[in-house]
């Protein structure tokens, strides 16, 4: 019996993973190398973002939740460092910040050294500091705001809270004017919902994975997050606060990898419905 | 030019980027070497920042003066009982504790966040006294939202039958459209990942000296490895 | 005696449990201080989360520990290097610090590349699975299939900038079919998530307990 010879369907809907892996690889380092510099629009949740920040009184106090993990960072970490750009910038907030991931210290190192708080001559202690990663997610939250030196008496580094000026009259949800998570678990993004924002009402803005936004969209609508966004917007971000850096970087690699999903989608169907038209078996 | 430890750093970071990325191809024995010091990697640091919340946070507490703690540090070694065969049940203690601090916290909160707040929020979506398309999509946005709740919470077939179909098709479609949606922000997702690694390895790491020539030396190796061994010249497998 | 002790004594100390944080939220009882005990209890159970963090590394250890004395071929070595790994891991982490120098280098070489990269690794299956997995067999396929495409046209900057229609769309998608089509599930989860909790509660989830003895499972 002789081998059934390929349709030219057949040979479109079967193309080796090797090949595609090859095309989508190409698609990732041509942009890279020649960077073609497409516009980037700014949605409206990332400027809604940007405007609660903006109109933070003097004085105001941010909690900042790190609750992020390494396989995160590439997506999360320039949304948290543009935002602390914009914090910093603006002068006059203090940002008190913890984990709820365990890389999560590690993780604000890392950001704080990609920020340089220097440059805005920001001091550790006086105008931000880490107060630890905390087990327990919605544990840790429920304690930290009910009574943050209660549950840690250390920053990070294991240094005592009194001796840092900031953490002066901050020692629970009260008395932070916003709450800020950039995480990839839901557990700690929907944990926040209802153990700060529920309990306290404290305001919130929530940065979550790309793929995590749909599920968070309801507590958006019901008012229970003033703006969802994705790590993925951060080059919006850097834009708004005028430093561009990681996140506006990948703008032509997402446009040209997105063009060639869409592209291989096509491709796939033509494949399917051409082998189903022409009478081929499926 | 980076110091030294930090030079060997990015190489080692490089390349179990570069052995990671290489299972989309074949299974190969440089890709079992990271995955088993990303799975070491793994336990190891979360005990270590256990151990560092047990210090820092326990153990301050209870030099503090709170010497109750004292309790919590034996219900946490009672935990490890559960590997004895025999006083298993001795962790059930503990871990009685934990489960209703996580239930308690749960459930005083969901309530009002993920059903009152969420039905509110549905109640109060405006189908008079706004534009016609505003109105349209409230209408859908209600109706969607109520049939898939109808469709998880009456699960036995007779309910989603003959006219009562209608209530369970919306609702498929409605949530075929999230999924969609969850598709795409999903393939955003990853690719904005790959995109870091990417990054590090052309603005990081290939700069390095040596780098440049130390790429195609790792994929060549990372070929030859996949390779079947029995096909491959050296090393000789045993039969 | 002993199924009381072992079976329903922690049955009674997660009601509770449970109790002490229901009733610290939404009743006032004059002479009661609900909310100390809550926050003690709460900083407890911290603690006690801290202690299960340990159970990632012990299980390892009980498995590969087995591989390693059987020389099971093809795996023990990289059993004994995982083992290696993560007394590295605790060694420099308890001794330098988990803010120090060392353990941030170390964190920063193997763990943070790693898991950056395994996360990342899935978009390549994903791309895969997009070419051949995804075809407008049905409506509801057809459904999945042309919003996604519009979100994902949306998603890639420049085709947002050429074609600005597809951010009205996108933005309707995401605001009308995906977000109730998610809340109804997530009232669903919520209601089930109460049933859990209260089954929990009262004992009827035990699954928490562990292993169960013929007499305790008839009690």
């Amino acid at each position: 019996m002789g081998k059934e010879s390929k349709t030219i369907w057949d040979r479109l809907e079967d193309i080796p993973r090797e090949v595609l892996y090859g095309i989508l690889i190409i698609s990732f380092i041509m942009p890279m190398l020649f960077p073609i510099g497409f516009p980037v629009p700014i949605s409206p949740e990332v400027k809604r973002w940007y405007d609660t920040i903006d109109k933070l009184p003097n004085g105001s106090v941010i909690m900042v939740d790190f609750g992020y993990s390494g396989g995160g960072e590439p997506e999360l970490g320039p949304m948290a460092v543009a935002v602390y750009h914009h914090i910093f910038k603006k002068g006059g907030i203090k940002v008190v910040a913890m984990s709820t991931s365990n890389e999560g210290t590690l993780l604000f190192d890392k950001a704080m050294a990609e920020l340089n708080p220097s440059q805005y001559g920001k001091q550790y202690g006086v105008d931000y500091i880490h107060i630890g990663y905390i087990t327990g997610t919605e544990s840790a939250m429920a304690a930290v705001g009910k009574d943050i030196r209660a549950t840690t008496t250390t920053d990070y580094k294991g240094t005592p809270l009194a001796q840092y000026s900031i953490m002066d009259g901050v020692n629970e949800a009260k008395d932070f004017a916003l709450l800020i998570c950039y995480t990839t678990g839901g557990d700690q993004s929907e944990g926040w919902v209802r153990q700060w924002y529920t309990t306290y009402q404290t305001p919130y803005l929530c940065c979550v994975l790309a793929m995590m936004v749909p599920t968070m969209l309801p507590y958006q609508k019901a008012g229970q997050i003033v703006s969802l966004t994705s790590g993925a917007q951060a080059g919006q971000m850097e834009l708004l606060v005028h430093v561009p850096a990681r996140g506006i970087k990948s703008a032509d690699v997402i446009t040209i990898t997105h063009l060639l999903c869409i592209a291989l989608v096509v491709v796939g169907n033509i494949a399917y419905f051409g082998k189903k038209f022409s009478g081929g078996k499926q | 030019m980076a110091d030294f430890a930090t030079i060997i750093q990015i190489w080692l970071a490089a390349l179990f980027t570069i052995w990671i990325y290489s299972i989309a191809f074949r299974d190969n024995v440089f890709f079992k070497f990271a995955e088993h010091t990303f799975v070491g990697a793994a336990a190891g640091h979360s005990l270590v920042m256990g151990i560092d919340n047990i210090l820092r946070i326990g153990w301050g507490n209870f030099i503090g003066g709170n010497y109750i703690y004292i309790i919590v540090f034996i219900l946490g070694v009672l935990l490890f009982t559960r590997y004895h065969s025999d006083y298993f049940w001795v962790s059930r203690f503990p871990l009685a504790v934990l489960v209703g601090i996580g239930v308690g916290l749960m459930m005083r909160t969901t309530i009002t966040s993920e059903f009152i707040a969420q039905i509110q929020s549905t109640a109060g979506m405006k189908l008079l006294g706004v534009d016609t398309w505003t109105a349209f999509s409230n209408l859908v946005f209600i109706i969607i939202t109520l049939s898939v709740v109808y469709y998880f919470i009456f699960t036995f077939p007779k309910m989603h039958g003959g006219g009562l179909g209608i209530i369970s098709t919306i609702a498929k479609y409605g949530m075929m459209a999230a999924f969609g949606y969850s598709f795409a922000n999903t393939v955003l997702s990853r690719f904005n990942m790959i995109f870091g690694r990417f990054d590090f390895i052309m603005s990081t790491w290939l700069p390095l000296p040596y780098a440049m020539i130390a790429l195609p030396v790792a994929l060549i190796l990372l070929i030859y490895a996949m390779i079947p061994a029995e096909r491959r010249p050296w090393p000789k497998t045993q039969k | 005696m002993s199924v009381v002790f072992k079976r329903t004594l922690p049955i009674v100390i997660v009601f509770a449990t449970a109790m002490l944080f229901i009733l610290e939220f939404f009743v006032t009882i004059p002479g009661i201080d609900f909310k100390s005990a809550a926050t003690t209890v709460n900083n407890w159970g911290i603690i006690l989360t801290a202690f299960t963090l340990a159970f990632g590394a012990v299980n390892l250890f009980i498995f590969h520990g087995r591989h390693i004395s059987r020389r099971t071929k093809g795996q023990w070595p990289f059993s004994l290097w995982m083992l290696i790994v993560i007394v590295i891991f605790i060694v420099i982490g308890v001794s330098s610090g988990v803010s120090s120098g060392q353990y941030t280098w170390l964190y920063n070489a193997s763990y943070f590349a790693l898991s950056a990269t395994v996360y990342s690794s899935l978009g390549f299956y994903m791309t895969s699975g997009i070419y051949r997995a995804l075809r407008a067999k049905n409506i509801e396929s057809g459904l999945l299939l042309i919003v996604g495409i519009i979100a994902l046209a949306r998603n890639a900057p420049a085709v947002a900038s050429a074609f600005p229609p597809i951010i009205p769309w996108e933005a309707w998608l995401s605001a009308v079919p995906t977000t109730s089509a998610q809340r109804g599930i997530m009232i669903g989860a919520a209601l089930g998530a109460l049933a859990l909790g209260i089954r929990t509660m009262i004992g009827r989830e035990t699954g928490f307990l562990g292993k169960l003895t013929e007499a305790e499972k008839g009690g």
